[in-house]
């Protein structure tokens, strides 16, 4: 064989899928080694950014910049954080909201993801229903909570009935795009090699549609959050929302300051979870900078 | 003009593909018909290598569809191995100019698939896929994502995937055109190799290239507006050396013969 070809085969080592270009490693690991460092440096700056918002919440609780009545500093609010736990009271909402999170995230997904890749194999019955799917799309949900509570009562249903609304249509519509994706000469070529209506969904549809669907599933995770705590702020016999909802009308800023951090920090948690999930499902596309 | 000498050189052998008056036409936008193919008679013997040439648009790439059954002749026959080309499909390898690579797959999910299609058991898809990249010079690179490979190197992975079939028939749509000329000729020389190392399958390849189909290919058919212009008999000797091929006195008189119809 040419020398060409022997060039181009170069072995992985075994555990290979970190490579990218076997031929440039020196190059690849003074550039990572440049990512790492500019990595540390975000974070750092990151920290930073934090220390001097606390900063700034501080000085306009001292220098009583603010309504005596809004005007809490984070020292108040990091007492009732640490009250509200020992008490349970954190721990037995949080626990209220995140169980809707999940359900309807979960089950709004799977209908959605099902209902989207069919709908981008029957173009027809789409091009029927999708003006109907954009009207109910850009109704403001929270205008359905009354509703639902009404229908529902103030337990965990209502909550995700409302979150499923917000969901489902988010999954939809990734997975909507992520079919018309679809490679012509895949198509062509399994029809070749034989391939069934069922495992054209299952070997190419799916996984052609899983990294928008994926994106559809990240944005509906946080809108889950959005979509149970409006719920909540509304009516509900538990969760985090109640909770804003009774200390506000209570006028206990400070809780209700603990309580929104709160919630911030577990959107930013769920958001890095479907991060790491997404690297690890999505682990055969090449990275961005490529 | 045209050359038969097909079927004298290989009287013995079992015919892989025959039709017989195909024609094929196309529904045009403006509410007509296009006639792709217009009256083809065209007999391939098992094991040979043939390559259809032309410009773009001559209806070669129809041609190779019909063979596939992605494409139904409007009137004629064509058979593959005696039966229609749906069922003949199973016996069925292809190859296209993209390689078509399944990207969510590494190298071996993407040689395992026809596999994995025709229900193969995965001990034994394993087995083979592993044995066919090794064939092509890519052992080790099982685990690699095909954004991971070079051009040659997917070439290579899709040359695997056609071959871990076993297919009698290799139908090939101009499947070396995407690739820089270094990286092609060595994986034509791959190639050749493959199909010399066993009982020769019957390949059907389309190209553009003239030169290409020269070095390749028994024979090289090259079509026309739809037609057969020139049916002809290579017979250059085997094993060839694709890098010295083009100066073969036989090469260049086929060359010249064609060159001024493509």
């Amino acid at each position: 064989m040419t020398r060409e070809l022997e060039e181009m085969t170069i072995t992985a080592p075994d555990n290979a899928t970190p490579v990218r270009e076997p031929r440039r490693d020196p190059a690849e690991t003074a550039r990572r080694k440049l990512a790492r460092r500019q990595t540390t440096k975000v974070r750092a700056l990151q920290a930073l950014l934090l220390v001097a918002w606390i900063g700034l919440w501080q000085v306009t609780a001292d220098q009583e910049w603010l309504d005596p009545v809004l005007g809490k500093s984070p020292g108040q609010s990091w007492d009732y954080f640490v009250g509200a736990i020992e008490s349970g009271e954190l721990w037995t909402n949080t626990k209220a909201t995140m169980a809707a999170v999940v359900v309807s995230w979960v089950l709004a997904s799977l209908v959605g993801a099902v209902c989207g890749i069919a709908l981008g194999l029957l173009p027809t019955v789409e091009r029927v229903i999708s003006p109907f799917l954009d009207a109910a799309n850009a109704m403001p949900r929270i205008a359905l909570a009354p509703m639902f509570i009404v229908a529902f009562g103030i337990g965990m249903t209502a909550k995700v009935a409302l979150a499923c609304t917000l969901v489902f249509f988010i999954v939809l519509s990734g997975a909507r795009a992520g079919v018309r994706s679809t490679d012509s000469e895949w198509l062509r070529l399994s029809a070749v090699l034989g391939a069934t209506k069922l495992q054209l969904f299952w070997k190419i549809m799916l996984p052609v549609a899983t990294p928008a669907i994926f994106a559809g599933l990240r944005l509906g995770l946080i809108y889950a959050l959005l979509g149970v705590v409006g719920s909540e702020l509304i009516s509900a016999k538990d969760g985090l929302g109640q909770l804003i909802a009774s200390y506000s009308s209570l006028f206990q800023m400070e809780a209700v300051y603990a309580i929104l951090i709160l919630l911030a920090i577990v959107a930013v948690l769920l958001n890095q979870l479907m991060v790491t999930a997404e690297r690890w499902l999505l682990r055969w596309q090449a990275p961005a900078d490529v | 003009m045209t050359e038969t000498t097909t079927g004298a050189t290989r009287a013995t052998t079992p015919t892989a593909i025959q039709m017989s008056g195909v024609t094929v036409e196309f529904a045009d936008p403006l509410g007509g018909t296009k006639q792709v193919l217009k009256g083809i008679d065209l007999t391939v013997p098992a094991g040979q290598f043939i390559a259809l040439v032309g410009k773009s648009g001559c209806g070669k790439t129809t041609l190779l569809n019909m063979v596939a059954a992605l494409v139904r002749p409007t009137t004629g026959t064509v058979t593959v191995g005696g039966e229609t080309p749906k069922a003949a499909r199973r016996n069925l390898g292809f190859m296209l100019a993209r390689d078509a690579l399944l990207p969510w797959r590494t190298a071996q999910g993407n040689v395992e698939y026809g596999l994995e299609l025709r229900g193969v058991p995965k001990q034994e898809r394993r087995e083979t896929a592993r044995r066919w990249l090794e064939a092509v010079h890519l052992g080790g690179s099982e685990r690699l994502w095909p954004w991971q490979l070079s051009q040659g190197m997917r070439q290579r992975v899709a040359l695997a995937r056609t071959w871990a079939l076993d297919p009698d028939v290799l139908l090939m749509d101009e499947p070396f055109a995407a690739l820089d000329v270094t990286t092609r000729v060595a994986v034509q020389e791959e190639f050749l190799r493959l199909w010399q190392s066993e009982q020769h399958k019957t390949v059907i390849f389309v190209t553009h290239d003239l030169g290409e189909a020269i070095a390749l290919a028994d024979r090289v058919v090259l079509l026309g507006e739809g037609r057969v212009l020139y049916d002809v008999e290579v017979g250059l000797e085997r094993p060839r050396d694709l890098q010295t091929v083009a100066g073969e006195p036989r090469y260049q008189e086929i060359y010249n013969q064609l060159r001024s119809s493509i």
